[in-house]
């Protein structure tokens, strides 16, 4: 039997590893609005009562800020922040009208079970002009989850509520089996919060809008536990390469 | 809350069907599941008017012609004694009590008071206490009865700010502590105000002859009270959300006409406080203003006509809000009424346009580095922040969730050192996990953040021919990551595992560094991994022990080398989780070629067996004993 001199090793595979699929859903989200236009600003998880509810129109008798919603830190002196939203905040101080940015990042809230984690992630954006208006919202709405769930993704905007817009809105989208499943929250940034921002909200109008990423990536992903997010399971991990 | 259709259509002029009304409530933002002929309500906090029959009706006779003709006294009644004092009118600025005395208990209901019990299937109470049910359900305003017989004394509203026992008329001893709300008669607690009442002065199936309490209460001075005493309370639910200030005569009227439908009054006198007039909100009719807010074109008139039909009125270009309405106070507030009248799903979109933003060059560095460790096969892991131990810079959670998260983690590499040793427990021979977070400590008082990356890696080097049987060491890392990125120093140390629970010897190799200010020389690394294209459909893992074999394959044909490959590559057993060839030498003198191949079996229901295991090797043993030029030694 004449062998070839000629000898190709079988390939060597490399091992590689892997995003974590939040991080990974994090930054496909993130990239996406970057690349409709919005600026990337960074914050910081230990906050201010002031920043994360005083600014946002919270007001102190909101049920978020007891003790068994929120975890407060350093003999209650600050909190480690509920949302993204105190970041908007900070960008708004820091900078004039029009702006458009956004923020992702980890949040804290005081639950632990089955479908609440005490840690998760959010990515939010802000976008501040003259004559912003809620069909303008709806738009921006729509593009993003084109981009995340295809064209034929059926929307369904709600009203609701939250302190920091007016109006505001809940987005749900249709799944497969054809329920409707809640995705992101948005509306118009309320004027109070403009003006606490020093942003004249006779001349400025914005709008805003927060999605929660393990939902998304539960959903992308087909994952049903939450919790498996954060085992550290290789086997887990492995898969989103 | 559960409110009844029946309920409603006997109100509604059009008679729709439960599916429309079940539309028209989402398209006004009032979630529900509909639970036969019920709608189960979750209603927004802003949206405490909507917390009855009256309050949905109001919202929907934006859509239908609603009559609200729910029959009530009319005639004039007694002033009540009664020797009260209100000692914190801030509080609670009005108040209203009602004395009312019967001549017979009723057996049965009749009317709107028995459909209430039936078709919402609630259980009875007493007479009294079964009608301020139904009141707070028809108009939103919790009241509460008193025994009257039990009344004797000076009876006082305040906010005490001591400790006082309380025991609630559902026999649950509760302490008060801190500031409370209270009525208290001679110096005595007998209700927590707008959240439950006391046993000592409650109605009870023989009570002919009661005392109710209609308020108003400044929802600050009851929100988490029932969560502090673990009640669970309708009223409190309400108080919380803030009721109609202007209600209370209307209420009272409403309750007398119940009793009167069901009973002779015998003896009847009321009393109205009002400590601070009810402020009414007005805001200048700005049509333009509010197609800016929702981008529509809508015309005076019409805008108008929806807020006539929501409960608005319009003088003098100026609209008063309703005193139900405590959410209403801008003009962004009156646009998301017409947006909600409208439908959101009908406004059209806007073409929106946004400046181009740029992204900040601390992600660029960040995202590069998380690429070279992924070439470098390391696992991306994010930990939550709480954990037990604590040091001088520890910062401390006021209100952990346990005693184990206590405090915030002033370093990374603990976390991956529990997620390597949970691993290891999970048969995993190669582990190289990374985290990027940010860690915070407190330092003179101040608290620091500090952006970091963790590395942790043990066991093998990989699972390819070429580095599996080297084992992961100082050495091996520190000359990946000084290849690849020079000037930065991964100060690699190996970690103790003294104080973990396992019998595993392999060196852990880990580091921790600052990469606030990192060098963009990672920028200049061109890395091969790729984030992933679309989104993997996952499948769930198996917490069952996996089961491996080793086989090696002496080849003297070398064409007869890549089918031997593509076939056990091509294997499609459920059992085969993974395989990968461990070993590979072409041995020259002896013009041979040995390739040895690691086969990894787990089972996602049952732990396997070695009969299952022994069944595919045979298989692929067999294939291979086929194929000429290839033989398997030890075998053959």
């Amino acid at each position: 039997m004449s062998a070839s001199k000629d000898i190709t090793p079988p390939e060597l595979i490399k091992d590689r590893g892997s995003l974590h699929p939040i991080n990974h859903m994090k930054d496909s989200i993130m990239n996406l609005l970057v690349s409709f236009g919005f600026e990337i600003v960074d914050g910081p998880e230990i906050e201010t009562e002031e920043f994360n509810f005083d600014m946002l129109n919270i007001k102190k008798s909101h049920p978020a800020r007891q003790m068994h919603d929120t975890f407060y830190v350093e003999n209650k002196l600050n909190l480690l922040r509920t949302h993204t939203s105190p970041v908007q905040i900070r960008g708004m101080l820091e900078r004039k009208p029009p702006l458009a940015f956004i923020s992702g990042g980890k949040v804290y809230r005081k639950d632990d079970d089955a479908t609440h984690l005490p840690m998760f992630h959010q990515v939010e954006g802000i976008l501040v002009d003259e004559n912003v208006s809620f069909a303008q919202l709806k738009d921006l709405i729509y593009k993003i989850l084109y981009s995340l769930f295809g064209k034929d993704v059926e929307l369904r905007f709600r009203p609701s509520y939250f302190p920091f817009t007016e109006p505001s809105a809940e987005v749900d989208i249709l799944s497969r089996e054809g329920k409707w499943l809640e995705i992101l929250g948005c509306g118009l940034v309320n004027p109070v919060v403009l003006e606490n921002c020093n942003i004249d909200s006779s001349k400025y109008s914005g709008l805003a809008f927060g999605l929660g990423i393990e939902r998304i990536a539960m959903l992308k992903h087909g994952v049903t536990d939450i919790r498996e997010f954060y085992k550290s399971n290789l086997d887990f991990l492995s898969q989103f390469k | 809350m559960k409110i009844a259709y029946t309920h409603l259509l006997s109100h509604i002029q059009e008679k729709p069907s439960i599916e429309m009304v079940s539309d028209k409530l989402f398209q006004l933002g009032h979630e529900h599941e509909v639970e036969g002929n019920v709608f189960n309500m979750e209603f927004t906090p802003n949206r405490g008017d909507c917390l009855s029959i009256n309050g949905l009706l109001r919202d929907l006779a934006v859509f239908y012609t609603v009559n609200l003709d729910q029959k009530k006294y009319t005639e004039s009644i007694d002033k009540l004694k009664i020797d009260f004092e209100n000692l914190s009118q801030d509080i609670c600025p009005q108040i209203s009590f009602l004395k009312l005395e019967i001549d017979k208990i009723p057996d049965t209901y009749k009317g709107c008071l028995n459909s209430y019990f039936l078709d919402l299937n609630i259980n009875k109470n007493n007479f009294f206490t079964d009608i301020s049910n139904y009141i707070s359900y028809e108009t939103g305003q919790p009241t509460h009865c008193y025994d009257a017989s039990k009344m004797n004394g000076k009876l006082t509203f305040q906010e005490l700010d001591s400790y006082q026992e309380f025991e609630t008329l559902l026999d649950k001893k509760i302490n008060l502590t801190k500031k409370n709300s209270v009525f208290l008669l001679d110096n005595q607690v007998i209700n927590l105000a707008g959240v439950i009442g006391g046993k000592r002065t409650s109605c009870t199936s023989e009570t002919k002859s009661v005392f109710i309490e209609c308020a108003f209460f400044k929802p600050e001075a009851i929100i988490g009270k029932s969560l502090k005493y673990d009640i669970q309370s309708e009223a409190s639910h309400k108080f919380e959300r803030s009721v109609d200030p202007a209600c209370h005569e209307t209420v009272m009227r409403r309750f007398i006409n119940l009793v009167s439908e069901h009973s002779n009054i015998k003896e009847m006198s009321l009393v109205s406080y009002k400590f601070e007039n009810i402020t009414t909100h007005r805001i200048p009719v700005n049509v333009s203003k509010i197609n800016q807010i929702i981008g529509i074109n809508i015309s005076e008139d019409q805008y108008l006509s929806y807020l006539l039909k929501l409960g608005f009125t319009i003088n003098d270009a100026l609209i008063t809000v309703p005193s139900h309405r405590s959410d209403i106070k801008t003009q962004n507030d009156l646009a998301e009424e017409l947006a909600r009248a409208i439908g959101y799903n009908n406004i059209p979109k806007i073409e929106l346009t946004i400046p181009k933003g740029r992204a900040s060059n601390n992600y660029e560095i960040e995202n590069k580095l998380r690429f070279f460790l992924l070439d470098q096969g390391f696992y991306e892991v994010i930990n939550p922040p709480f954990v037990n131990i604590s040091s001088d810079e520890s910062i401390k959670v006021d209100n952990p969730l346990d005693s184990n998260r206590e405090y915030l983690r002033t370093n990374i590499i603990n976390s991956l050192l529990d997620n390597l040793i949970f691993n290891e427990r999970r048969q995993k021979d190669s582990i190289k996990l990374f985290e990027i977070s940010d860690v915070y400590t407190s330092i003179n008082n101040k608290t620091h953040r500090v952006r970091r990356l963790s590395i942790i890696a043990s066991g093998r080097a990989g699972h390819n021919y070429e580095n599996f049987s080297t084992k992961i060491n100082i050495k091996h890392l520190t000359k990946i990551f000084h290849e690849a990125l020079p000037s930065e120093n991964f100060d690699f140390q190996i970690l103790t595992r003294d104080s973990l629970n396992t019998k595993i010897k392999n060196e852990i190799i880990g580091c921790e560094i600052d990469i606030s200010n990192f060098s963009s020389e990672v920028l200049d690394y061109k890395e091969t991994s790729k984030s992933p294209g679309n989104f993997i459909q996952y499948q769930p893992i198996s917490e069952l022990p996996c089961s491996k074999r080793d086989l090696s394959f002496s080849i003297k044909d070398f064409t007869k080398c890549k089918s031997l490959e593509d076939y056990i590559f091509g294997l499609k057993e459920e059992l085969l989780k993974e395989v990968f060839i461990f070993d590979y030498f072409n041995n020259e003198q002896n013009a041979e070629i040995k390739i040895g191949f690691r086969f990894i079996f787990q089972s996602t229901d049952l732990t396997i067996t070695e009969a299952q295991v022994s069944n595919i090797m045979s298989v692929i043993i067999d294939h291979a004993n086929k194929i000429e030029g290839i033989s398997i030694p030890g075998l053959n």
